[in-house]
């Protein structure tokens, strides 16, 4: 019995969520159109999440990401400004977040400062710089080429309900081939295996000869061209990019993966499970605002949640330690 | 924000909720955080309340991908008209959404676009025609004026635009200077040091007979200008426009600084309300800027 719980009381949480939404908002919530709007309101969330789990694998973090999305976004709105083609700017934004996520392994792996100061330190770095470029100024309007918008609006139509053509939005596409390839990474190859035996025990597995600095150092990589993504997603959403806009991806993305890691077996970041947290937040901010729950109520809502299903999944874990 | 509508929002969240009977607008901006964006919530939700309307006003800390996000999602809810306090350029793909469900949108000080009914705002060209007309007949339409503009923002370069005519209508008046501040650290600093120059520059008492500025923050900066230099007995009027606190102060204490023009952003907000009715009663707008008039502000009303 307490191993039931143990093992599936996070995905009966997560049901639980669903079905609550189903039953108080029958009309709507489980529509095609709704779950369509859902998986796009949280694709950049999930690119984010998704590429948090590398890391969060080692036992890391990476607290630049937030701010690395909103420098991206202002990267690829300054070089539109500058007259740059649309896939050379896009290209030098996740080039930027290479280099930024690189550096972020250097810095940890090399140099040996603890993740939660090195990228709290990179994060300011990243936040000032994209306010150096923008001039503090929020870049919109004919700047911004209007394909590079309407990428966001658009998608394969999949579809049609009473003459309106329903599409699959090109963000989900992106989010999914995200999440695709880095499942791939980390239960498919050598290399993740080799991050999840870091985390597992770091000493134990550089005397085992995994080459643990250089696993460090690529790992931050993917947060780093992860997050420039998911800038470069926002900024096409909104049509727009200005210095802040993606600084609140950060904390979502961690409590998505600290979700995800309540429906695993041992506990670990997986990142199907961490597209699981990703969602149940989204469903959340969707449901929510739907039975029209004052949005700063629901903010305290979604709180309380997170901390209840990992509260819940921790004691399921090792009892109430009362000593 | 009341705690009624809070409380409002737990028992729905519970499932007790009645359906509602009366006409659903959801209120979203990015910005409730700022005052101005206050002001316009609070204005609305009372003339809402007057016509019985439920209101939910959902705040996206400024995420403006967030408002698009709760578009979709109070379409999806089926409001009956949706009002938002954020550019529309950028939540365009949640406005297409509204317009695709035929659910109306009214712009609160948003900016206009096809896809907004209506956007209600207050008139930036009147404004700047109140405080340059106030400028040429306190100077008697003779002398140097001093002008802080800043055109790369367009609600502001309207207001520069005006300005120009009137004192170009004046013969006597003669623009010295049309300065464009540095904006980024709030431009109340660099306007400064920008008139501190152009007094340097114009040594005489009197060459410089006024400051008209498009904003309060050039008007405030100059106004230490003059006063460090000593000048503030020369008689130099200065005008700002939104009459923010700090200005009502300047203009209070009965120095240089004479007048700025004040927003009504509590009529903007019953405005606004008022423009949503009009759309529910099956009104079809012609008029899609809705200006609501602003309030000079002098010694005599800046307390």
């Amino acid at each position: 019995m307490i191993w039931l719980i143990r093992r599936f009381g996070g995905l009966v949480g997560m049901v639980a969520v669903v079905a609550f939404f189903a039953i108080n908002l029958p009309q709507t919530f489980l529509t095609l159109q709704n779950w369509l709007n859902i998986s796009q309101q949280v694709s950049m969330l999930a690119v984010v999440a998704a590429t948090m789990t590398v890391v969060m694998v080692m036992g890391d973090f990476d607290l630049s990401v937030g701010s690395m999305a909103s420098l991206s976004g202002v990267v690829v709105a300054t070089l539109f400004l500058q007259g740059w083609p649309i896939p050379a700017a896009v290209a030098a934004a996740l080039a930027v977040g290479l280099i930024g996520g690189l550096f972020n392994g250097i810095v940890v792996s090399i140099v040996g400062i603890l993740p939660f100061v090195a990228t709290l330190a990179t994060l300011t770095i990243f936040s000032g710089l994209a306010f150096l470029i923008s001039d503090g100024r929020t870049i919109f309007g004919r700047d911004i080429p209007a394909a590079f918008g309407d990428f966001a609006r658009g998608g394969p139509p999949i579809g049609a309900v009473e003459d309106r053509i329903i599409v699959l939005p090109n963000l989900v596409i992106v989010a999914a081939v995200v999440v695709l390839l880095i499942w791939v990474v980390l239960e498919q190859t050598s290399y993740g295996r080799r991050l999840y035996a870091i985390g597992g025990n770091s000493e134990a597995a550089r005397l085992a000869g995994v080459a643990v600095r250089p696993l460090r150092l690529t790992a931050f990589a993917f947060t780093g061209v992860g997050s420039a993504l998911a800038g470069l997603m926002y900024a096409s959403r909104v049509a727009s990019a200005n210095p802040t806009q993606g600084d609140g991806l950060m904390l979502t993305a961690i409590a998505a993966v600290f979700l995800g890691m309540t429906l695993t077996r041992d506990g670990q970041p997986r990142v199907l499970a961490t597209l699981a947290g990703v969602l149940v937040l989204g469903v959340l901010d969707n449901g929510l605002t739907q039975m029209r729950v004052d949005s700063y109520v629901r903010e305290v809502l979604v709180g309380s949640i997170i901390l209840a299903a990992v509260g819940l999944s921790a004691l399921g874990r090792r009892g109430i330690a009362w000593r | 924000m009341t705690l009624r509508t809070a409380l409002a929002g737990v028992v729905s969240a519970i499932g007790l909720g009645a359906p509602a009977l009366a006409q659903d607008v959801a209120v979203i901006t990015p910005y409730l955080a700022q005052p101005g964006t206050q002001f316009y919530v609070d204005g609305f939700t009372a003339r809402a309340e007057e016509l019985g309307w439920d209101v939910n006003v959902i705040d996206t800390a400024g995420d403006v991908a967030a408002v698009i996000s709760r578009i979709e999602d109070v379409v999806t809810q089926g409001v009956d008209a949706i009002v938002i306090n954020v550019d529309p350029a950028q939540v365009g793909a949640g406005l297409q959404t509204a317009a695709d469900a035929g659910i109306p949108v009214v712009g609160m000080d948003a900016g206009s676009d096809p896809l907004v009914a209506a956007n209600v705002t207050s008139n930036g060209y009147a404004m700047a025609a109140e405080t340059a007309v106030y400028v040429a007949n306190r100077i008697d339409g003779e002398g140097g004026v001093v002008m802080f503009t800043f055109d790369p923002f367009p609600p502001v370069q309207v207001r520069g635009v005006i300005a120009d005519a009137v004192f170009a209508n004046f013969p006597d008046i003669e623009v010295i200077d049309r300065i464009t501040p540095d904006v980024s650290d709030g431009g109340i600093a660099d306007s400064r040091a920008q008139m501190e120059a152009i007094l340097s520059a114009n040594p005489e008492p009197g060459s410089i007979a006024a400051v008209w500025a498009a904003w309060d923050q050039p008007a405030l900066g100059a106004l230490q200008a003059i006063e460090a230099a000593g000048r503030d007995g020369e008689g130099i009027v200065i005008t700002g426009i939104d009459a923010n606190p700090e200005a009502r102060a300047a203009i209070a204490s009965g120095g240089n600084f004479e007048a700025s023009i004040a927003q009504d952003f509590d009529g903007i907000g019953r405005t606004a309300a008022d423009t949503v009715a009009r759309l529910l009663g099956g009104e079809e707008l012609v008029q899609r800027v809705i200006y609501v008039p602003t309030e000079l502000v002098t010694s005599a009303n800046a307390e």
